[in-house]
C-alpha cells in the first residue's frame, strides 16, 4: 500500500513525447554535411595518431586571435579560417595586397604586404605611392598536402619554357629560395632553389613556410620560426610596444599541427558525371584547357601514408603561364614575372558558392564571378584556347562550363 | 518570556518594511525575484539572513554532427542580507561558478531608504540593464541556459561598483512606476580586445576600478499598470577605452551604448516575458571591418504551469511547459555572425523553490562568411534555492 505507486497521475504522456522526440534523431538533433561536400574533411585512411593532430590543427586553423592573445600590432585578419572560408577560398574583402618596387620587396616602406589594420596604440600601414601592387584572393587550402607530395620531376615534365612544341603554351617553374628557418627535412626546404608550388605565383615552396608567414604577416602572430612581431616601418613610435603578449604567441605544437592539418585536408568529391558533363570534359581536352589545367598527377612518397602514391585530380600543372595584359599585375614575385600566374587548380569549384554566401570569386584577385567570365579573361599563352572556346556553339560552351563548374 | 516577545515584536517591526514593504497597499517586490525578493528572506531569524541557490547541469550538445557530453557543477551562490536600521539595509551575493573556477562578488550594496520613492544605493550593484539581469537566479528560470542575448550582448550577470538612486512611485489604483539610475565604472577595452569572436561587450565588464576616470550611466524605468504586467526600458552609456590617463589624453573617447526593452505579462493562463535590445560600440578606425559596431538580439519566453497536486505525495508540486525563441545578431554590418534558436522546456517543480528542467534546444549559427552550422542540445538541470 505504497503512496509512491499511485503518486504520479498524469505527466507520463509528456515524458513519452520527449523520448519519442529524442528517438527521431537526425531531424531533431541535426546532422552534418557529407565529407564529400565540404572543404574541411580529412583525407581517408589517416591513422589514429594523425587524426589527433588533424583535430588539433583544425582548432588552430579556426583559432581567432584577439589583442589579448597577440594579434597585431599590424595585421590583416584574426584567424586562418577568417580568410579561408570553410577552408576554401576567401571573399574580395579578405584579399591581401602585396607591394614592392620592381623586384625590391620595399621592406623599409612596409612591403611586401600591406597590413592595413592595427590594434590600439599601433598605426596601420598605408600603401606608399608609386609601388607595384598585386591583389590576391585567398585560395583554398585543401589538397596542399597532395600537391606537396607530387614528385618535382612530374611537375617539371610539363614545363616547356621555350615552347619547344610550338603550341603557344610554355609553362615555367618558379624556382624559389626557401627561408633559412624552414627545416631541410620539409618538402621545399633546403639550401638552394626549390620548386615553388604554393600561392598565386607559386612563389612559396613549402606548406610550412606558407603557414608560418601567414601567422606572421597576415595575423601578426609570432612563432618559434619567426619570433619577432612584424612592425610598421612607416610609423614614428615603435609598433612593438603596443603588443605586450609574450612571444612566441602560438606554441610550436600548434603551428606544426596546423601545417599538418592543411596537409591532410581532402579535396571535395566532384559532382555527378552527367552526359552533358562528360561531353564538356571531352571539349576541355579538345580545345586545350588541359594543356595548363593538367587533369591529374600521382603522388610519390609522403610521411603521411594516406597521401602517398595516390591520384590527385586537381586540373593544374602547377606551373607559371603568361596570362596576358589584362590579368598582369606587373609585379614580379620570385622568378615569376608581372604577367605570370600559377595555373589555378579547378577542384572544388562546385562548392564555391556554398561557402561564400552564394557568391563566386574567381581568378587571382576574385574579379570574375562566373566560370565563363573567368575563361573569357584568359589571354597571353591561353589566347588560342580562349578563341577556341569562343568559337564553340552556345550549347557546347554550356557543356564545358557545366563540366568545369561541377569539379 | 517577555524579552523574547519584545525581540520578536521588534523584529517584526524592523522586518516588515523590508520584506513586506512599509506600505500595506504596496506589498510588491521592487523587482520580482530581485535582490530583496528571494525565498530565504522569508525565513529570517536574526538580523542577517543567509541563503543562496545551487545549480547542476547535465549537457548533451551537438554541433555540425559532433557530439559532446558533460556534467557541470554550474553554480553555487550565497546570499546574505541584513536590515541594519530602519533606513539602512544591506545585501550581498557571492558566486562560485563552474566548481569555483570563478569566484565573484556579484552584488554587495547598501541602501539608504529615505522614502519609498527615493533610496540611495551604493556598492557593488547589479546594473539595471533589463529585468533578466536583476533577477537571473536559476531556480527562478524555466530554462537551463540563460538567454544568449542577455549573456552575450548585455553581459548578464552585469554588476559593478557604483552609486545612485532608486524608487517606486504609485500611479493609479494598483499601478506603479519604478526607476533605478546609477553612475558606475563602466566597461573596459576588453569589449574589443578580449574575445576571439570580435566585439563582445561582456568581455569588458567587472571593473573594480575605472580605467578612464569617466563614469558610465546605467538606468531603468518600469511601468506596471497592475501586478503581473510590467514594461521596462533600460539604457547604458559610457566610455570603455583608456582615452585618458594621468592627466594626458591618449586617444579618442569611445563609448559603449546599450538599450534594452523588457516586459512580462500573462494572458489566457500563459505567462509571457522577453527582452530585446541593441548594443553599439565605437570601434577604433584601424579595426573597422574586423570588429562589429552594432549588435542586437531578443528572446521571448512563453510558459504554462499545470499539474498542481498530480503527485499526491508532494502537495506543492507542479509541472510546466515552455518555449523560448531567441535571435542574436553579433554583427549588424554583415550578413553572417548570428545565432537563432528555439528551446522547449518541460519542468517539474517539487515546490516553488526547486526545479528539475528538461530542455531541448535546436538552433543555427553562422560565421562571418554566413556559413551555417546546425546545433541541438539536450539539457537536464536541477536548481534550488536554499
Ligand atoms: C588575411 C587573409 C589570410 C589569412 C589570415 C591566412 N591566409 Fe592563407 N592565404 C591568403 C592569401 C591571399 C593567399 C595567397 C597568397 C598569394 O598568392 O600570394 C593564401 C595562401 C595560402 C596557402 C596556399 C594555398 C595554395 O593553393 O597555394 C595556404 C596553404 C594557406 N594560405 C594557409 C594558411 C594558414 C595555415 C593560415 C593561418 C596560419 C592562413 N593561411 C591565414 C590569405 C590568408
Ligand atoms: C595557358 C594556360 C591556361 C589555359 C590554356 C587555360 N587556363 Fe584556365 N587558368 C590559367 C591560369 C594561369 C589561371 C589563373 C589566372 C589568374 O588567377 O589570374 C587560370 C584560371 C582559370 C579559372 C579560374 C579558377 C579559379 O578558381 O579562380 C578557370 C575557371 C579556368 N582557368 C578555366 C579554364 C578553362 C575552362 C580553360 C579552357 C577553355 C582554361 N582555363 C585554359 C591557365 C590556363
Amino acid at each position: 500500500m505504497s503512496n509512491y505507486s499511485t503518486a504520479i497521475k498524469k505527466p507520463l504522456p509528456l515524458l513519452a513525447l520527449l523520448v519519442v522526440g529524442a528517438a527521431a534523431c537526425d531531424t531533431l538533433l541535426t546532422s552534418a554535411p557529407e565529407d564529400a561536400d565540404v572543404f574541411d574533411a580529412p583525407v581517408p585512411g589517416l591513422t589514429d595518431a594523425e587524426m589527433v593532430v588533424f583535430l588539433l590543427g583544425d582548432e588552430g586553423f579556426e583559432e581567432a586571435f584577439s589583442p589579448a592573445t597577440g594579434v597585431g600590432p599590424i595585421f590583416n585578419d584574426v584567424a586562418c579560417g577568417a580568410c579561408h572560408s570553410g577552408d576554401g577560398r576567401g571573399r574580395i574583402e579578405n584579399a591581401l595586397t602585396r607591394f614592392s618596387r620592381g623586384s625590391d620587396p620595399a621592406l623599409d616602406e612596409g612591403g611586401p604586404q600591406l597590413q592595413d589594420r592595427a590594434i590600439a596604440g599601433a598605426v596601420p600601414e598605408v600603401l606608399p605611392v608609386g609601388v607595384d601592387v598585386s591583389v590576391r584572393l585567398p585560395p583554398p587550402v585543401f589538397g596542399v598536402g597532395l600537391i606537396e607530395a607530387i614528385p618535382a620531376a612530374a611537375i617539371l615534365a610539363n614545363a616547356d619554357p621555350a615552347d619547344a612544341d610550338g603550341d603557344g603554351i610554355s609553362g615555367r617553374p618558379n624556382w624559389v629560395t626557401p627561408a633559412a628557418w624552414v627545416p631541410h627535412t620539409e618538402v621545399g626546404g633546403g639550401s638552394g632553389p626549390q620548386l615553388g608550388r604554393f600561392s598565386r605565383k607559386a612563389q612559396v615552396s613549402s606548406v610550412l613556410q606558407q603557414s608560418v608567414e601567414a601567422y606572421s604577416q597576415d595575423m601578426g602572430i609570432t612563432t618559434d620560426f619567426l619570433p619577432v612581431d612584424n612592425v610598421n616601418p612607416q610609423s614614428g613610435a615603435s609598433t612593438l610596444a603596443s603588443d605586450l603578449v609574450p612571444d612566441p604567441e602560438v606554441p610550436l605544437a600548434t603551428v606544426r599541427a596546423v601545417v599538418d592539418y592543411v596537409r591532410m585536408l581532402a579535396p571535395p568529391a566532384p559532382g555527378e558525371d552527367t552526359p552533358s558533363r562528360l561531353f564538356g570534359s571531352t571539349l576541355f581536352d579538345q580545345i586545350g584547357c588541359q594543356n595548363c589545367h593538367v587533369r591529374e598527377f600521382t603522388t610519390g612518397d609522403s610521411r603521411i601514408s594516406a597521401l602517398a602514391n595516390t591520384r590527385v585530380v586537381l586540373y593544374s600543372d602547377l606551373l607559371l603561364h603568361d596570362m596576358g595584359d589584362e590579368l598582369a599585375d606587373n609585379r614580379p614575385d620570385g622568378m615569376a614575372d608581372g604577367r605570370e600566374w600559377r595555373t589555378t587548380p579547378l577542384w572544388g569549384l562546385r562548392l564555391v558558392r556554398e561557402f561564400l554566401n552564394g557568391d563566386m570569386f574567381l581568378m587571382h584577385d576574385g574579379r570574375a564571378s562566373t566560370v565563363e567570365e573567368a575563361i573569357l579573361l584568359h589571354g597571353g599563352e591561353a589566347t588560342g584556347v580562349r578563341l577556341a572556346f569562343e568559337a564553340l556553339s552556345a550549347e557546347d560552351r554550356a557543356a564545358l562550363v557545366d563540366f568545369v563548374e561541377s569539379r | 518570556m517577555k524579552p523574547v516577545a519584545v525581540t520578536l515584536c521588534l523584529f517584526a517591526m524592523v522586518a516588515t518594511p523590508l520584506w513586506g514593504q512599509e506600505d500595506t497597499t504596496e506589498t510588491r517586490a521592487f523587482v520580482r525575484g530581485g535582490v530583496y525578493d528571494k525565498p530565504y528572506l522569508t525565513q529570517l531569524l536574526g538580523r542577517a539572513a543567509l541563503g543562496g541557490y545551487a545549480e547542476f547541469h547535465s549537457r548533451w550538445e551537438r554541433e555540425d554532427g559532433i557530439n559532446e557530453f558533460s556534467f557541470v557543477a554550474k553554480r553555487f551562490n550565497l546570499f546574505t542580507a541584513a536590515r541594519v536600521s530602519d533606513f539602512v539595509r544591506f545585501a550581498a551575493e557571492l558566486e562560485f561558478e563552474d566548481g569555483a573556477e570563478e569566484i565573484l562578488l556579484e552584488f554587495a550594496s547598501i541602501d539608504l531608504t529615505i522614502h519609498r520613492a527615493f533610496a540611495v544605493r551604493a556598492g557593488m550593484l547589479l546594473s539595471p540593464l533589463g529585468r533578466f539581469n536583476l533577477a537571473h537566479d536559476s531556480p527562478l528560470n524555466e530554462f537551463t541556459d540563460r538567454p544568449v542575448t542577455s549573456t552575450d550582448i548585455f553581459g548578464v550577470a552585469l554588476s559593478e561598483p557604483g552609486l545612485g538612486a532608486l524608487g517606486s512611485i504609485p500611479v493609479g489604483g494598483s499601478g506603479r512606476v519604478t526607476y533605478e539610475a546609477y553612475l558606475v565604472n563602466g566597461f573596459n577595452d576588453g569589449v574589443i580586445n578580449n574575445s576571439p569572436d570580435g566585439t563582445r561587450i561582456p568581455e569588458g565588464r567587472r571593473n573594480f576600478e575605472d580605467n578612464n576616470s569617466a563614469p558610465s550611466f546605467v538606468g531603468r524605468v518600469t511601468y506596471s499598470p497592475n501586478l503581473g504586467f510590467e514594461l521596462g526600458l533600460s539604457g547604458y552609456t559610457g566610455p570603455y577605452n583608456q582615452f585618458q590617463s594621468e592627466g594626458a589624453r591618449l586617444d579618442e573617447r569611445r563609448n559603449v551604448n546599450l538599450w534594452v526593452l523588457d516586459f512580462e505579462g500573462s494572458l489566457l493562463g500563459f505567462e509571457f516575458s522577453g527582452e530585446g535590445g541593441f548594443g553599439n560600440v565605437d570601434i577604433p578606425p584601424t579595426l573597422i571591418g574586423t570588429l562589429a559596431s552594432d549588435q542586437a538580439g531578443f528572446y521571448l519566453d512563453i510558459l504554462r504551469d499545470f499539474g498542481h497536486g498530480w503527485i499526491s505525495t508532494m502537495a506543492q508540486s507542479h509541472f510546466s511547459v515552455g518555449a523560448r525563441l531567441e535571435s542574436v545578431d553579433f554583427n549588424r554590418d554583415i550578413e553572417g555572425d548570428d545565432t537563432r534558436q528555439i528551446s522547449l522546456g518541460f519542468n517539474f517543480r517539487p515546490n516553488a523553490e526547486s526545479v528539475y528542467k528538461f530542455n531541448y534546444v535546436r538552433g543555427r549559427t553562422t560565421d562571418s562568411f554566413n556559413n551555417a552550422a546546425q546545433f541541438s542540445k539536450l539539457l537536464f538541470s536541477v536548481a534550488t534555492y536554499f
